[in-house]
């Protein structure tokens, strides 16, 4: 290395970080557009705001129709991951502990609901429920929602079993206990915070999507996303912007809450 | 479900049981039983709806005919529409995959609450709802909006430019929406990567360009293929983006399906579209997968 590469490698440098800042830049942009425009005076969405008021979180907590599209989105929400971990959690085990052939099939097609565009997800359950004669839509949603959340509970499972040490299960065994003892007191302690987290993901996932739930949808149920949406087909209105500025808060929460009980790097290798 | 066919599922079953490993069966039936029954057996009838033909009044009337797959073939505006959604498709992924591979780098070499950052950075909008990630790019890119301001004043246009509605927002939001996903596939297979190794090429004389193109590149191609492979499944089926920041003619298949099933309620073409798509995107994914592994020897099984 010569003397004049040092000052070049200085710019280098200079403009590596440049770049990555000017990045995150823009990646934080239109989360803090939702929330300053949220306060904003004037009833079409502008940036930076001329004025700044509360009226807005008054006038949604005085709102039936988005009170109640709260209640469904938690509603869901709940249901989804309560389903999709229950799924995952048991369907990560078996496949972990398992090398039958249906054990081996079951990742990919559990991994494909993601790999689809929602749009043709959401058009093929349409079709199914409407054929099968399911018209619940909670069920519905709850349904659609448990597709696409499941394969990350079952591959955020994967990599929490896969560092558990099984001699455990095994040695409680010897000692007599049944599986579902085994399982209660022996594997669950030691993977609870993984469980936690995977729950969390599904809940956030659920309560944020949007397109699935916008066909599967009925005048009574609508969740907080497809409200937004369609309220967007008529105005720029910063309404929007307090239902998100909700939605982008619980989603930071659940990142801190799971960065908390792991850590962020392990997160991000998950999702 | 290939493996149940070949063998029937009771004897199957029999065999755990008489092997004691009962207690797999009955951690995997849940799963395997909604994936069958939610999903598997949702898209044999989506199959059988394509070959429907859409009655005067309804939503499709039982027949057996290639109708629906025909009034596709043969339309220009469909065509139009396939074309522009592989072209914001291939777009999007490129723009999202060079970008991902900077900032996955990026956050590979920080350290302490920089790392933090940068990761945090893209859980969050990844983890936001699309509806956000799309409207909030309007104020931006309007022609009164914030990036027409910054331009303006810095002189380097003479009048104001119309971002969005446009192909320009469109692509925007699209990468914005795909980005933290092209990020993450490729940050999980960096993380692996020990740095000494690289270490090691530069103090052999490799300058920095050389030692990222021959050391860090082929091994975060797998990292790169899923990247690739994930932005562009969902950037050909974009439908907020287009919805929110193009114009009519950033129409994609995917907005013309919710059209199809949810305002003119012709059922049969919108199943057999979303299939031809699929089917298009399947192939396009692998010819994009043999070739991002067959050029580079030493990648296999991405």
């Amino acid at each position: 290395m010569s003397e004049a590469d040092i000052p070049r490698e200085r710019v280098e440098d200079a403009l590596f970080r440049a770049g990555y800042w000017l990045v995150f830049a823009v990646l934080m942009l239109p989360i803090v557009v939702v929330f300053v425009t949220s306060f904003q005076q004037s009833s079409y969405l502008t940036f930076p705001p001329s004025g700044y008021t509360l009226e807005w979180y008054a006038q949604f907590f005085g709102s039936e129709e988005w009170l109640g599209a709260v209640r469904d989105s938690l509603a869901i929400g709940v249901g989804a991951s309560l389903l999709a971990t229950v799924l995952g959690v048991t369907g990560s085990l078996a496949v972990q502990r398992s090398d039958s052939r249906v054990a081996k099939l079951l990742p990919p097609v559990v991994l494909l609901p993601l790999l689809i565009p929602p749009v043709v997800l959401g058009l093929t359950l349409l079709i199914y429920f409407n054929r099968v004669g399911l018209t619940n839509s909670y069920v519905n949603i709850v349904v659609a929602h448990t597709l696409w959340a499941t394969p990350l509970v079952f591959f955020i499972m994967q990599s929490v079993f896969a560092r558990f040490d099984w001699n455990l299960r095994d040695a409680g065994m010897d000692l007599g206990a049944r599986p579902s003892r085994v399982f209660y007191h022996v594997i669950l302690p030691n993977v609870r915070s993984g469980v936690v987290i995977a729950a969390v993901v599904a809940f956030i996932v659920s309560l944020q999507e949007f397109i699935m739930a916008l066909f599967l949808k009925s005048f009574e149920v609508k969740t907080v996303p497809v409200l937004a949406w369609t309220s967007l087909q008529s105005s720029l209105s910063p309404m929007v912007s307090v239902v998100s500025a909700f939605l982008v808060l619980t989603s930071i929460l659940g990142v801190l809450l799971s960065a908390a009980v792991m850590n962020l790097e392990w997160l991000a290798e998950q999702l | 479900m290939d493996a149940l066919a070949d063998e029937s599922m009771f004897a199957w079953v029999g065999e755990r049981i008489k092997r004691q490993d009962s207690a797999s069966v009955f951690l995997l039936a849940p799963l395997a039983a909604f994936e069958l029954v939610f999903f598997v057996v949702p898209f044999l009838i989506l199959v059988r709806m394509s070959f429907n033909t859409q009655p005067e009044t309804g939503f499709y009337e039982s027949g057996w005919t290639l109708a629906a797959y025909g009034e596709i073939l043969a339309s220009n505006l469909y065509h139009q529409i396939i074309l522009f959604s592989f072209k914001l498709g291939v777009i999007a992924t490129v723009v999202a995959v060079l970008l991902g591979l900077f900032y996955a780098y990026a956050a590979y070499r920080a350290e302490g609450l920089t790392k933090s950052i940068l990761l945090f950075s893209v859980i969050l909008p990844l983890l936001t709802t699309l509806v956000v990630k799309t409207y909030a790019w309007r104020p931006l890119l309007a022609p009164n909006g914030v990036l027409n301001d910054l331009l303006l004043s810095l002189g380097l246009v003479d009048g104001r430019i119309q971002f969005a509605p446009s192909l320009f927002g469109t692509v925007v939001g699209q990468v914005y929406i795909v980005f933290p996903y092209a990020v993450l596939a490729i940050y999980s297979v960096l993380s692996t990567l020990d740095w000494d190794v690289v270490e090691a090429a530069r103090d052999l004389g490799a300058s920095r360009p050389r030692s990222f193109f021959e050391v860090v590149l082929p091994e975060v191609l797998p990292g790169v293929a899923v990247a690739t492979v994930v932005s562009f499944a969902w950037s050909v089926g974009a439908y907020a983006a287009p919805s929110q920041l193009g114009t009519g003619e950033q129409t994609t298949f995917a907005m013309e399906i919710g059209n199809l099933m949810l305002t003119n309620f012709n059922w049969p073409v919108g199943a057999a579209f979303a299939l031809l798509m699929l089917a298009a995107m399947l192939a396009a994914t692998l010819a994009v997968i043999r070739l991002l592994t067959g050029s580079v020897g030493g990648v296999q099984d991405v």
